[in-house]
């Protein structure tokens, strides 16, 4: 098409508009410029019914249209480089001079990304998912600038075994006539019972109970059946062909894929314990790798042996460390990643351990504790010593509970008739109570089921137990 | 007038309104209209899993903001579902109200959510209003609704001293209206005592439109939620029905190429009210109606249009507004929430107008209620170049045997 069409005697009215324009940043969008500005802290908001972080924050979570105003957190100043562009002209409006790099990026913690500058690299080594860290202005200009830009970071991997460098406060937030309506539903709800089946755990053997699952397959098939017998829950160490527990990502995840596929309605719950002998970084890495629904968390340092019951004679002597660090980083990592941890409780010490680290606000509600009983190095079951653990709770918190070998049914019978959930399993014990060799996890689980009965209260189904310990489905 | 008859009824089941105010810094807009929005779902008793669609409308660009809807989707709940944004002026408030009554009815959706805003301290109305003129002949600074030839007609046809005190009495009326709706953003607390000394007092803006006469620009939202016949009966104890709605318009008739006495210009008005009465078989309006929630800007527009929304003859207009009988407790109370002088949000003020009119037949205005009951509710919205849209509401389901086929 030509461009040379006729011009001529064709008027044309210059003008220019200038507007008056303001902006209302509202409250919280001033909070988190105000808190940029003043303490050098980039915040944003968690929603605490699907667990997405946004940043910047807002008042409402777009996707379920949860209140989210008062669920403040506090992000890392390093995250990972989603996508990006680079400004190849100058212009008065703009805060660089051309050629500059603008990406996009998604803070650790946080699920929304946002614009920013990126400095120190040059543009065609810039690649989405590349590490960056935020650099601070050193003056303020009371907005986004008081991040002066973002530059590679120093340390490329999430160090979640060291501590963090600050804490937050807790978020004191009034609770509202919908907070307390679904505080009653869940406690409604509690009257149903939870039945975990932990089917392998890491260290019960194909040479002590055959039906230990190994593979995959073999979990999934396990999975199925205690699904089946009503066990709304599987907790889950994935161990190798050979029977060893494992840290390997793909083959915790290609484990905990196979239960999804062969029975999606069942949650998994994965074991940030793994195995004797795994690392901070090994132990927490897997979980956000898999992000299951839920992920134990263990709360103290104790011993974990096997020693002979009947002569006491130690056979293997081993420290199972959870230090205040571990139960807090892991507990955040947990917590941002969408996973809920359900606290591993293995006497009154870790309660109160849980309690303090708890003070810094980033757990959300409603908990869930598991009490563990007869393990050597922990406390055995003892119902009066049950019963005081289930009162230091904190208020509407829910527990299970489970016990080694013969303490396994005493302990889940007690816990249904005080109002708990139960787990069992082979991770656990290998018998069934008549004292034969349980055909599986689901074996237990049917016991698990009669104990339920007894007691009056039904079996929750998966979805139940979501609502009751505060899941959402994935 | 062709208008064809419903596919099936529609109800009013939610209504979420702010606090009107000049200046809401507390909020952004996304915030404010998630005020509105979660007072209709508690109003309702529903959340947004159950709204189907959302009608979004404001005046464009009066904040600045290109496509809001996008924006707003914090607010609006519209995330995952069908959203459409609607923008006609000053009616738009009331477009959304009829959009959304047309998309229940038609089958589409049974449930639709209205949300029409303003956050008018943001940006600026005469940048919005201004590119309404073509520059070649005229762009002079627009500031849309301010005008004073109606001043003028009505001075010109009743005299000076009746006119005057006609306008003052009607917006001492809408002051002690809106004194009584916690929600109103202007409420001096004016007494009938004081019309004589705001005629010679009250700075006039154009001819003799004065300050005092004028609405005055807010920040606000306003939600409203429908229903089809079906969801509206289970879902509500109190459904208000839409029984009918127009819309006409001029766009012709701006009128800066001079006003032309053979063609006054806001026929559109009396037009509109003829059709609606005429196809629902409605002789006396004055009579029918037990509310009237008038779009009014300015109180001379007021006083005078009453006569073409009623189809008033003469004076009898005047006489409404000089006896009362426009005040709560009246004959035919106009405005009880304030109206448009007390609150102008203007994307949100034709909706309010649907959503106060709703309120009153429900008996839900608290402490603006008509104290007689309120059966047959009339709303009406007005913008750009002189817009008209009239919504019926009613209490029962019973004019079906009317002939609106």
């Amino acid at each position: 098409m030509s461009l040379d069409f006729d011009r001529k005697d064709c008027f044309v009215v210059d003008g220019k508009l200038a507007l008056p324009y303001t902006y209302f940043a509202g409250r919280m969008g001033s909070k988190f410029i105000t808190t940029l500005r003043d303490e050098k802290k980039i915040m944003g908001v968690k929603c605490p019914v699907c667990n997405k972080v946004y940043v910047p924050p807002r008042q409402t979570c777009e996707v379920d249209m949860t209140d989210i105003r008062e669920n403040w957190v506090e992000l890392r100043n390093t995250g990972e480089v989603t996508n990006f562009t680079v400004i190849r002209y100058d212009d008065k409006h703009l805060p660089r001079k051309a050629p500059f790099i603008l990406a996009l990026i998604k803070l650790d913690g946080a699920d929304s990304p946002f614009a920013h500058i990126l400095e120190g690299i040059a543009p065609e080594e810039v690649k989405p998912g590349m590490r960056v860290e935020a650099v601070f202005a050193k003056a303020t200009t009371s907005t986004i600038l008081d991040i002066d830009h973002f530059e590679p970071a120093r340390v490329s991997k999430v160090q979640v075994s060291e501590p963090a460098e600050r804490t937050q406060a807790p978020a004191a937030a009034p609770r509202s006539k919908e907070e307390m309506e679904q505080d009653e539903r869940r406690k409604a709800m509690s009257k149903k019972v939870i039945i975990t089946a932990a089917l392998a755990g890491a260290a019960t053997m194909k040479n002590q109970n055959p039906a230990v699952p190994y593979t995959p397959q073999e979990f999934a098939e396990d999975a199925y059946k205690c699904w089946k017998a009503g066990a709304a829950m599987v907790h889950v160490h994935a161990r190798e062909d050979g029977g060893m527990a494992t840290h390997d990502h793909k083959r915790i995840k290609d484990t905990h894929d196979a239960i999804k596929e062969k029975c999606p309605d069942l949650i998994v719950n994965m074991s940030s314990a793994v195995g004797m002998g795994k690392t901070a970084e090994q132990r927490i890495s897997q979980i956000i790798h898999v992000k299951p629904e839920m992920a134990s968390l263990n709360t103290n340092t104790m011993n974990f042996s096997l020693v002979d019951r009947k002569s006491g004679k130690v056979f293997i002597d081993f420290v199972f460390e959870n230090t205040f660090t571990m139960l807090q980083d892991f507990g955040k990592a947990m917590e941002e990643a969408g996973v809920k941890p359900e606290m591993e409780l293995y006497d009154m010490g870790g309660l109160d351990n849980w309690l303090l680290i708890s003070k810094q606000g980033f757990f959300t509600k409603p908990y869930n504790f598991n009490f563990v009983w007869g393990v050597a190095g922990g406390q055995a079951f003892r119902p009066d010593a049950f019963m005081t653990m289930k009162h230091a709770l904190p208020e509407g918190a829910n527990f299970t509970t489970c016990g080694v070998g013969t303490d396994q049914f005493p302990a889940i019978t007690m816990s249904s008739l005080a109002g708990g959930h139960m787990r069992v399993g082979l991770e656990d014990n290998i018998r069934i109570p008549t004292g034969e060799l349980a055909k599986g996890s689901y074996e237990q689980v049917e016991w698990a089921v009669k104990i339920a009965e007894i007691a009056g209260r039904e079996v929750a189904t998966p979805d139940e137990a979501r609502e009751i310990m505060g899941l959402r489905k994935k | 007038m062709a208008h064809r008859k419903k596919n099936r009824n529609v109800g009013i089941i939610g209504i979420g309104q702010t606090k009107y105010s000049s200046h809401r810094e507390d909020v952004n807009q996304p915030e404010m209209i998630n005020e509105a929005v979660s007072a209709a779902l508690k109003d309702a008793s529903l959340t947004m899993k159950d709204v189907d669609c959302i009608v979004h409308g404001n005046m464009e660009l009066f904040e600045m903001v290109h496509q809001p809807d996008l924006w707003h989707t914090l607010g609006t709940g519209a995330y995952g579902k069908d959203c459409i944004r609607i923008t006609t002026g000053g009616t738009v408030g009331a477009t959304i109200a009829c959009a959304a009554d047309n998309l229940v009815a038609s089958g589409m959706y049974d449930i639709v959510m209205a949300i029409g805003f303003q956050k008018l301290q943001e940006g600026h109305t005469t940048g919005g209003i201004t590119n309404m003129a073509d520059p070649l002949w005229f762009r002079h600074l627009q500031t849309g609704a301010l005008t004073g030839t109606k001043a003028y007609d009505v001075i010109k046809e009743f005299g000076e001293e009746r006119a005057k005190r006609a306008s003052l009495m009607y917006r001492v009326i809408m002051d002690k209206h809106a004194g009584l709706n916690s929600n109103a953003h202007r409420a001096f607390g004016l007494e009938f005592e004081q019309i004589d000394d705001l005629i010679k007092t009250s700075p006039k803006l154009v001819g003799d439109l004065k300050l005092i006469e004028m609405c005055s620009q807010s920040d606000g939202a306003c939600c409203v939620i429908f229903a089809c016949e079906k969801k509206a009966k289970e879902l509500s104890k109190k459904p208000v029905w839409v029984r009918d709605h127009i819309t006409v318009h001029r766009e012709e008739v701006f009128v800066m190429f001079g006003y032309d006495d053979r063609h006054p210009f806001p026929m559109t008005h009396r037009f509109a009210a003829e059709q609606l009465y005429k196809r629902n078989g409605i002789t006396s309006p004055v009579d029918y109606f037990d509310v009237f929630e008038m779009y009014d800007p300015a109180s001379w527009w007021a006083v005078d249009w009453l006569r073409d929304f009623f189809m008033l003859k003469g004076d009898e207009h005047l006489k409404l507004v000089e006896n009362r009988e426009i005040m709560i407790g009246g004959k035919i109370p106009v405005n009880p929430s304030g109206g448009v002088i007390g609150s102008n949000p203007i994307g949100a003020t034709a909706l309010i107008r649907v959503a106060e009119a709703a309120l009153q037949v429900r008996g839900d205005a608290g402490t603006h209620q008509i104290p007689t009951p309120v059966n047959h509710a009339l709303a009406s919205g007005f913008g750009g170049t002189m817009w008209t849209v009239l919504m019926m509401l009613e209490k029962e389901l019973n004019w079906q045997g009317v002939n609106n086929g």
